[in-house]
């Protein structure tokens, strides 16, 4: 399996990174997808464990992981989902989650177990770098997990300059300040933030919220390494099935090859 | 009002657990506070709203029938209820707003379980002039429809909540969902001493005049202190209200009255401090919250709407920890007896959230000395319980009168 830092070393013009929620619509269908992603250039999966009480989800990723929890979906199946997928893609997977979960289980064992399952960083927005989290990042460091940090444009420059410092692996910033799935314009003041982080660090950029289109991926080609499509992808699953989003990803990958 | 910083931990409870954007926001709010609060003539505005607009002080009233009846210790009931818009809530809302205005936003935002927070915001914003959009519970509209009505009147727009459990907790998460959306003119109106700094000490500190009023008042009275205070436990405000001025007079003895619901059972209750009191970080703070062993939180019960909530303010939560605060649950039918106790005893008609807190009174004031002060806080008023309680206790004539209204509407 590529790590994250392979994939990010290539000479795409631009990445993609996808989300899917673990269980949504059901586990088999979370791994398929997770294949027909990888199998469509996708070059970074993010799974997110579903929690009951995401602040940052918007109404779609929110329905998905409801849906998800109604059918029983356990933190214990998403790193079997895991352990499936890193044994049957090539592409860094990443947990995507909320701080009660790896709390919840206990941050060590969370993060031993995280890295068991082949998974290789996670993204917990509401565990900021400056909280007192049982020292999450130590104790990911300690199994071999990045931490992959989270911005927006509303993050202030000394934040900014922090997280910057203790980044690694990329940064991930929203493209907006909103939760995800909303909106679909890509605008000056994104883009004008993408600038601003990359003036501060050397490490690879992906950016998301409202990416929506191979237009939209098009637009950020030069700004950022890499785009990030989450909700569109389960709407388009809901529309189309798997052949509309193996199509839409086909159409964004050609914009990056 | 306090020269100390504004905490933004309470022992391990408390922080700031949120996605980075809402950062900046919380700063914003932090640093206006930390001025204003210190801020004679904001404190003096504050006070005037207070006994000019809210009707505080609010009496502290000797309550002798229930004392007699109790045969116990002496009882004394604090009536928030007697405030503007029927209940506690108004206090904070009233403080909120006017560091909402300073802060030039122009609209606030909240969420409501039993509506008596979303109604004192939306007064509030009408009274400020200020716009208001208020998140409600699927569920909880059903049940508390007379506050929606309210809320309407007073120009607020309500949003019913229809994901998740429908309930308070699922109205949390879309309040701030708007607010990270809408962080340039809103301010987040958070109605308990709960969510991420600095909301917790902010919304203590304006409700502690619960408690500063008590004191000036029992003293006034009986020339001492009170032995005990009681008061019910869904977030947390009106308690740490009462409590907080206290919390260093160790004579005091502090008891918290959680939603027992109808039973022990996942679902069946709120209590946070039942048989497994589960630390987790959910809704931006850590503290307690009624969750699964994986971290999901729970669906809850109460017969109070106001009371359903699954985590308890971080403040709330180290007192506990510390034995400052004794902790104990009373059942929905407990609730109900009392309720009628007070109706009968005393010619006040509680809040359900309230009545929580006098059942646990009439649990504890038997076993009392007869000099034993105790200090009840009637937390708000039952007027806008009265789809539920009727339904309990006088459920044929109750629905006679609906079908009677009903036909009459559509006769018109």
């Amino acid at each position: 399996m590529k790590t994250i830092d392979q994939v990010f070393a290539t000479n795409k013009k631009i990445g993609l990174m996808t989300h899917v929620v673990a269980g949504y619509p059901d586990l088999a269908a979370t791994a398929d997808l997770i294949r027909l992603m990888a199998d469509s250039g996708v070059d970074l999966v993010e799974i997110q464990i579903p929690f009951s009480d995401p602040l940052a989800d918007g109404p779609t990723i929110m329905r998905a992981s409801q849906h998800a929890l109604d059918n029983g979906i356990t933190t214990n199946d998403c790193f079997r989902l895991a352990e499936d997928m890193a044994n049957k893609v090539d592409i860094p997977l990443l947990f995507m989650t909320y701080g009660n979960i790896p709390f919840a289980m206990g941050m060590e064992r969370f993060m031993r177990r995280s890295a068991g399952a082949g998974i290789q960083g996670l993204i917990i927005p509401d565990l900021p770098f400056d909280e007192e989290t049982d020292d999450h990042l130590t104790l990911a460091h300690k199994a071999g997990l990045k931490v992959i940090q989270v911005t927006s444009p509303s993050t202030n420059k000394k934040r900014l300059e922090k997280v910057c410092s203790i980044a690694e692996g990329f940064i991930y910033s929203t493209l907006k300040v909103g939760i995800t799935g909303a909106g679909t314009d890509i605008d000056d003041q994104g883009i004008a933030f993408l600038n601003r982080i990359r003036s501060l660090t050397d490490l690879p950029i992906a950016a998301g919220f409202g990416i929506s289109s191979p237009e939209h991926v098009e637009k950020l080609m030069g700004k950022t390494d890499m785009a990030v499509i989450g909700s569109h992808v389960i709407n388009l699953y809901e529309k189309k099935g798997p052949q509309g989003v193996a199509r839409f990803l086909e159409q964004c990958r050609h914009v990056g090859s | 009002m306090t020269t100390k910083a504004i905490e933004q931990r309470f022992g391990p409870y408390g922080g700031r657990y949120v996605p980075e954007m809402l950062i900046p926001a919380l700063d914003e709010l932090t640093e206006a506070y930390a001025g204003l609060r210190n801020d004679p003539g904001f404190q003096q505005e504050l006070s005037d709203l207070f006994t000019t607009y809210s009707g505080r002080p609010t009496p502290l009233t000797y309550a002798a029938n229930l004392t007699r009846r109790l045969g116990g210790c002496k009882i004394y009931l604090k009536m928030e209820g007697l405030n503007h818009t029927g209940a506690h809530k108004i206090t904070n809302a009233l403080g909120q707003g006017l560091v909402a205005r300073k802060m030039g936003k122009t609209r606030l935002i909240a969420e409501t379980g039993a509506g008596q927070h979303g109604v004192a915001t939306a007064t509030v914003a009408a009274k400020l002039g200020m716009a208001c959009t208020v998140f409600m519970g699927q569920v909880d509209i059903q049940r508390q429809y007379p506050n929606v009505y309210a809320m309407r009147l007073l120009g607020a727009e309500v949003v019913p909540v229809t994901f998740g459990t429908r309930t308070l907790k699922d109205a949390v998460n879309a309040a701030l969902k708007h607010w990270i959306e809408h962080l340039d003119d809103t301010h987040y109106l958070i109605g308990s001493a709960l969510g991420p700094a600095p909301y917790p000490a902010m919304v203590r500190d304006f409700q502690s005049v619960i408690g500063r009023e008590v004191k000036t008042q029992i003293m006034e009275a009986e020339g001492r202190l009170p032995d005990s205070l009681v008061a019910c436990v869904g977030g947390g405000s009106n308690s740490i209200g009462l409590f907080a001025p206290f919390v260093d007079e160790p004579s005091v003895r502090c008891f918290g009255t959680e939603a027992g619901g109808t039973g022990p059972k996942p679902g069946e209750n709120a209590a946070r401090f039942g048989e497994n009191p589960q630390i987790g970080i959910v809704q931006g703070y850590k503290s307690y919250f009624l969750q699964n062993d994986d971290g999901q939180v729970q669906e809850t019960h109460s017969i109070s709407a106001g009371l359903d909530y699954a985590g308890i303010g971080p403040e709330l939560a180290q007192l506990h920890d510390e034995g400052r605060i004794h902790f104990s649950s009373v059942l929905d039918s407990e609730v109900l007896e009392a309720f009628k106790i007070l109706c009968r005893e005393e010619g006040i008609i509680p809040a359900l959230e309230s009545a929580h807190a006098v059942a646990r009174a009439m649990q504890l004031a038997p076993g009392l000395p007869k000099d034993h002060i105790m200090v009840i806080n009637i937390s708000g008023r039952g007027d806008k319980d009265i789809f539920i309680t009727a339904k309990h206790l006088d459920e044929t004539r109750w629905v006679e009168f609906l079908k009677s209204e009903v036909q009459d509407i559509e006769n018109h």
